[in-house]
């Protein structure tokens, strides 16, 4: 099986997030992570690759402090890795990210690619899926355990309100993964030198520059989200409490 | 073609799923600031009793759009079928429920119209003739305000909650339904979805929990997170914890909220006992509607809350799950 | 039941041979890294026959990246950086050059300025830095050269064989609270080294081990620390200017504490602020978090700190002890450098420039232990007439016993130091005696029940939220985060002690010289005097005070799984 894993680069979960001096995005100076979601897409594919041999093959688009991203991945045992570096690629939006990437994989053949569920900064959910449109292929969501059968593959995909399904695709496919599916491996000391010597190929923004267009949407500011809050004591009897708090449940929150 | 709104609702198995009414509402507010003409459109096989209901309220037109190869739901199907639907009638926005559902195909759907997606929006902003369209960045650290800089048709979904379901207005007659047959080949849908069915979760994921009770140190004892559980039960919600509880193993570590454990904005977040230190605040404060229960006046966590009960929660509590039950019941 | 993290018996660990193994990858053992670079370099170019590898040098670094875990005031002496990168300051991230420096007392109102700065604390021609920075720029140095640096790896024991080092294992990752092995388990694995540089920092725990060991402290005086505790502030412009060094003495401490407070202004508006307390206070419910915020609310710098912001907390114990604590420093297959050693100047509150220093010299020593293919003491041991020889003794030795002398009061002290300054250090002897900064410690039994003259020093601070913070809240601050399921790193090796002695001799200090809330001692009915010992082990911002001050020595640190720690971003 030969996969490819759609990895970002994001800032720390818990760094402290200040606003570009245009307030449309944050600032460069702060520490950065791989997008959680993505790590588990990555465990995914290393663990089919164990199961049925093949190759995982790891990408990425962003400045050069994302190739740490991709420099774990190959630790962790992924085989190659594709860089598309440059600045630039920070200002994509999801339809032009993964026309880069689609352009970038051109003369590959992949059986799956994989992608987070979604990113831990935009939160969107996109890219995946509009990778397979542009591909041509079918793709599946939010999934949470992979079998190759016949005729492709079955997988489990989570729905709301703890329910399942199983779907039957053919392959090539494109499946955006759950987090916490599995337990993530840890990098060894092997794996960190050998990455080393992993090709790593670079793509620049030229190399792409005719698959993609302008953004067709932009964020106009980015600001920290004000909360007025007005609480509201609620008092009496725990008798008079419950009564209050129920008929705030019921009309306010509307959750009765 | 006149600019109008096509609010595309949920349905499962020939019924309504509930948030849309949320998103009609959103469809209605967007109409009465732009004027644009406001439509809703209904995707299934045998849906004209769902696109009835729909017609109730306050729009100029409902389309069911049916096909056989669109039950079971599969993106091929549903992209294909509203690709066809809404290149024809070209609304100028489309607006559909963040529901797993939608999240499987809108941005399929929109890349095959060469359109965009601006996904999970909490609320809109009109600023002159600029439509703007609200959304959580960082997990709820920051927003950003998003404008679409391409053509129309423009595509957005609603976070759950983020408008009221309740508020949407009826209509004053029932508007007109129109059924749409739409041409689904052969060979287009390719996935095989089999059955849903229902199982116990493996590991809790609270991020997709609306209501939340959630147990701090004020708890005391193991043995009491029974009455927080029955809370939770009556409720609907999940069981949450602060990280002295989960630290001491008297509750999963999966279901701990906090800086080390999970970031949550639900419905409701119903603390008990629970002090509302920084490294817990930053997990829920995002919460659209926040109760604290604190035997303390001074404790923090009531600068967020939005319903605040200074006592004992072991008093609070027990009536208000009496009171909880009962209501539900009668209604 | 507690159960403590110890690397696991009985498992095969995978073996990795290394010319040289650095473990600590802070400006010791960084600048190590560098040298040594820069020689093998030097040699290859002239030896095109004979190549030495850097394959097989690593760096090892407990944190998730370079830097995380190194915090400081800081003030660098470009000393060694001259010597280690020429011209470095074009390159380096330095945030002001000093411009003012000013020693004042406090009082619990009022300041008197120090006529004339004390010539240990001028610092005409030193640069304000942040260590966490510089040493991540260091270490991109390192990278570039060729050296691989593996972060995220903890060094968890020492390999030996006899009196030799041999090498470092790793720390095991993926091991659960209950010591067993998880599904993602993976071995720490065995380095064996021709080389071992122990660069941990201060109280390191290889260094520890190694000492323990080889009984090497037997002829030295006992180290002794101090706990520095830090915050990083953003204030309104014009408060402070960039460059500009302010040291306090006196309050909130009485004559019976040792410690002041460093405020130096970076660019940018912000401000590097932080008290250090001896660790050798005489009342076990001294809370140094509890003296910083109690400094913080005397009027000169509650105005300087108004309408601020503080953005990152941290602590760091560090080295007071001077040259007479030093150990050997070099034996068969291995040396101690930067604080780990004790190089570190407490009259001058600086130890980074000798840090470097260390490691270059640590570095040439390696270097030739690699050319003679010999890491025996026999060549290991020039490290030790290097440091003799070097600028590095030529510093230490002038203040030998500077903070001795303060263990007997600030104003003996002071005396004893105005005469030190008089006689090349010496004072009226040439070695001043020390005694471990936990013996200071006296019983509750003995002290005023409501704190006497150090009321306002014991115990956790509310905080009002602006200005002054409770412990937790200053501790989100410093980013802290653990993999949460996995055995504690705090070793109590009898927790019986906890319970039965110390919660009525001394009231469970541990709750109060900790920074991060890491103990706790918990209401217990079955316990003899109604408390438990309880940990909160991802609280952790590697310290190291609770092995240093507690007063019966039962707690060992070790590391963590590596990759976790504090996130000192711009400290």
């Amino acid at each position: 099986m030969k996969i490819l894993v759609c990895m970002k680069q994001v800032p720390q979960k818990d760094a402290p997030l200040k606003l570009n001096e245009s307030a449309t995005w944050v600032r460069e100076d702060v520490s950065y992570e791989v997008n959680e979601p993505d790590a588990y897409a990555l465990e995914e594919a290393l663990r089919q690759k164990e199961k049925h041999k093949g190759e995982v093959v790891v990408i990425t688009s962003g400045p050069a402090r994302a190739q740490q991203v991709l420099r774990e991945a190959l630790a962790k045992g992924a085989d190659r890795a594709i860089h598309l570096e440059d600045n630039a690629f920070i200002g994509l939006d999801a339809f032009n990210t993964a026309k880069a990437f689609a352009a970038a994989i051109k003369d590959e053949q992949f059986d799956l690619i994989f992608t987070g569920l979604q990113s831990d900064d935009y939160g969107y959910a996109q890219t995946g899926v509009i990778l397979a449109e542009l591909l041509g292929w079918p793709h599946a969501t939010i999934i949470m355990q992979i079998e190759k059968t016949d005729g492709g593959i079955k997988v489990k995909r989570e729905l709301e309100a703890g329910y399942f399904q199983f779907v039957d695709m053919p392959l090539p496919a494109v499946l955006t993964i759950q987090s916490g599916i599995n337990k993530l491996r840890y990098a060894t000391l092997i794996g960190i030198k050998q990455a080393k010597n992993k090709p790593l190929r670079k793509v620049t923004l030229a190399d792409v520059q005719s698959a993609i267009g302008a953004n067709m949407q932009k964020i106009e500011r980015l600001y920290i989200p004000q909360k007025m809050k007005n609480t509201e004591f609620i008092e009496g009897a725990p008798g008079e409490i419950a009564k209050k708090l129920v008929e705030k449940l019921r009309n306010e929150v509307r959750v009765i | 073609m006149a600019d109008t709104i096509l609010v595309v609702v949920e349905q499962r198995e020939g019924k309504l799923n509930r948030v849309s009414w949320e998103t009609l509402t959103a469809g209605q507010a967007l109409s009465a600031e732009t004027g644009w003409p406001l439509e809703a459109a209904v995707v299934g096989k045998g849906v004209s009793a769902v696109a009835a209901e729909v017609a109730g309220k306050k729009l100029t037109k409902v389309y069911a759009v049916e096909s056989e190869k669109l039950e079971p739901y599969t993106p091929d199907s549903f992209s294909t079928a509203l690709k066809q639907f809404i290149s024809t009638k070209l609304p100028k926005l489309v607006l559909m429920p963040h529901t797993y559902q939608v999240r499987d195909f809108i941005p399929k759907l929109a890349t095959a119209m060469g359109r965009t997606v601006i996904s999970d929006c909490i609320g809109y902003k009109k600023e002159g003739d600029k439509l703007l369209f609200t959304r959580q960045m960082f997990q709820g650290k920051l927003a950003a305000d998003v404008s679409f800089t391409g053509d129309a048709p423009w595509f957005a979904t609603f976070q759950n909650g983020a408008f009221r379901g309740d508020k949407v207005e009826a209509g004053a007659s029932a508007a007109p339904v129109e059924t749409v047959s739409v041409e689904i080949a052969d060979g287009v849908v390719r996935n095989k979805p089999q059955e849903v069915f229902k199982e116990a979760k493996q590991a809790v994921d609270l991020t997709q929990a609306e209501i939340i009770i959630a147990v701090g140190r004020g708890i005391k004892e193991q043995k009491n997170i029974e009455i927080a559980k029955q809370l939770a039960e009556a409720l609907g919600g999940e069981l949450a914890a602060s990280r002295p509880i989960c630290d001491s193993g008297w509750l999963p570590m999966d279901r701990q909220i906090g800086s080390s454990g999970q970031t949550v904005a639900p419905k409701l977040y119903l603390a008990l006992g629970i002090s509302g230190a920084i490294q817990h605040i930053v997990g829920m404060k995002g919460a659209r509607t926040i109760i604290a229960v604190n035997k303390d006046s001074e404790a923090p966590i009531f600068e967020i809350a939005d319903y605040a009960v200074v006592g004992n929660l072991f008093d609070v509590v027990p009536p208000l799950i009496e009171e909880v039950k009962k209501v539900k019941a009668g209604s | 039941m507690l159960i403590f993290r110890k690397p696991l018996e009985g498992i095969e660990r995978p073996q990795m041979p290394a010319d040289v193994v650095i473990v600590g990858g802070g400006p010791a053992g960084m600048a190590c890294a560098l040298r040594l670079s820069q020689l093998i370099d030097a040699h290859n170019a002239k030896n095109p026959d004979s190549q030495l590898s850097k394959e097989n040098i690593y760096v090892l670094e407990k944190a998730r990246e370079i830097g995380q875990h190194c915090l400081s005031g800081a003030l660098l002496d470009p000393r060694s950086m001259r010597e280690l990168l020429p011209g470095f300051e074009k390159q380096a991230p330095l945030d002001a050059e000093v411009t003012k420096e000013a020693v004042y007392f406090f009082t619990q109102n009022g300041k008197f300025k120090l006529p004339v700065t004390p010539p240990p604390l001028r610092d005409h021609g030193n640069y304000v830095i942040s260590l966490n920075r510089f040493v991540k720029w260091l270490g991109s140095k390192v990278e570039e050269a060729g050296i691989t640096v593996f972060t995220g790896f903890a060094g968890a024991k020492l390999l030996t064989d006899g009196d030799r080092v041999t090498g470092v294992q790793t720390d095991d990752k993926g091991v659960d609270k209950q010591n067993q092995q998880k599904s993602n388990f993976e071995p720490g694995y065995d380095i064996q080294a021709k080389v071992v540089v122990l660069a941990e920092g201060t109280r390191g725990s290889l260094t520890k081990e190694l000492i323990a060991k080889f009984d090497l402290a037997k002829d030295c005086n006992p180290q002794t620390y101090g706990q520095g505790i830090k915050e990083l502030w953003e204030v309104p412009a014009g408060r402070i200017a960039p460059g500009e060094v302010i040291y306090t003495m006196g309050w909130p401490l009485t004559p019976k504490e040792y410690g002041g407070a460093w405020i130096y202004g970076s660019k940018d508006n912000v401000i590097s602020l932080g008290f250090v307390t001896a660790l050798d206070y005489p009342d076990p419910r001294t809370d140094p978090q509890h003296v910083l915020q109690e400094f913080k609310r005397h009027p000169f710098v509650a105005q300087l700190l108004e309408g601020g912001k503080m953005v990152r907390y941290g602590a760091k114990s560090m080295p007071y002890g001077g040259w007479w604590s030093i150990p050997p420093v070099a034996g068969n297959g291995w040396i101690i450098i930067g604080d780990s050693a004790g190089f570190l100047n407490s009259a001058r509150l600086k130890g980074i420039h000798l840090a470097i220093k260390s490691g270059m010299l640590a570095a040439e020593t390696a270097f030739e232990a690699l050319l003679k293919d010999d890491s025996s003491a026999a060549t290991l041991d020039t490290f030790q007439e290097k440091v003799k020889s070097s600028w590095i003794k030529q510093e230490l030795w002038k203040v030998r016993n500077f903070h001795q002398a303060f263990e007997h009061g600030f104003w003996r002290g002071m005396f004893h130091a105005g005469l030190q300054q008089f006689t090349g250090g010496r004072g009226l002897y040439n070695r001043y005696p020390s005694t471990s900064g936990h013996q200071h410690m006296k019983k509750l039994a003995d002290l005023p029940a409501d704190g006497g003259n150090e009321a306002n020093l014991i115990g956790p601070v509310k905080g009002d939220g602006k200005l002054t913070f409770d412990k937790l809240t200053d501790l989100y601050h410093s980013g802290t985060k653990h993999e949460e399921d996995q055995p504690a790193h705090l070793v109590i090796h009898d927790t019986n002690i906890c319970h039965t002695r110390c919660v009525k001799e001394f009231g469970g200090p541990c709750q109060n010289f900790c920074p991060a809330n890491v103990y706790e001692m918990v209401d217990d009915s079955t316990q003899p005097n109604g408390k438990r010992i309880s940990l909160n082990p991802s609280n952790c911002v590697h310290c190291k005070t609770c092995d240093i001050a507690d007063p019966y020595q039962i707690i060992t640190w070790v590391p963590p799984e590596g990759g976790g720690g504090p996130n000192y971003e711009g400290m």
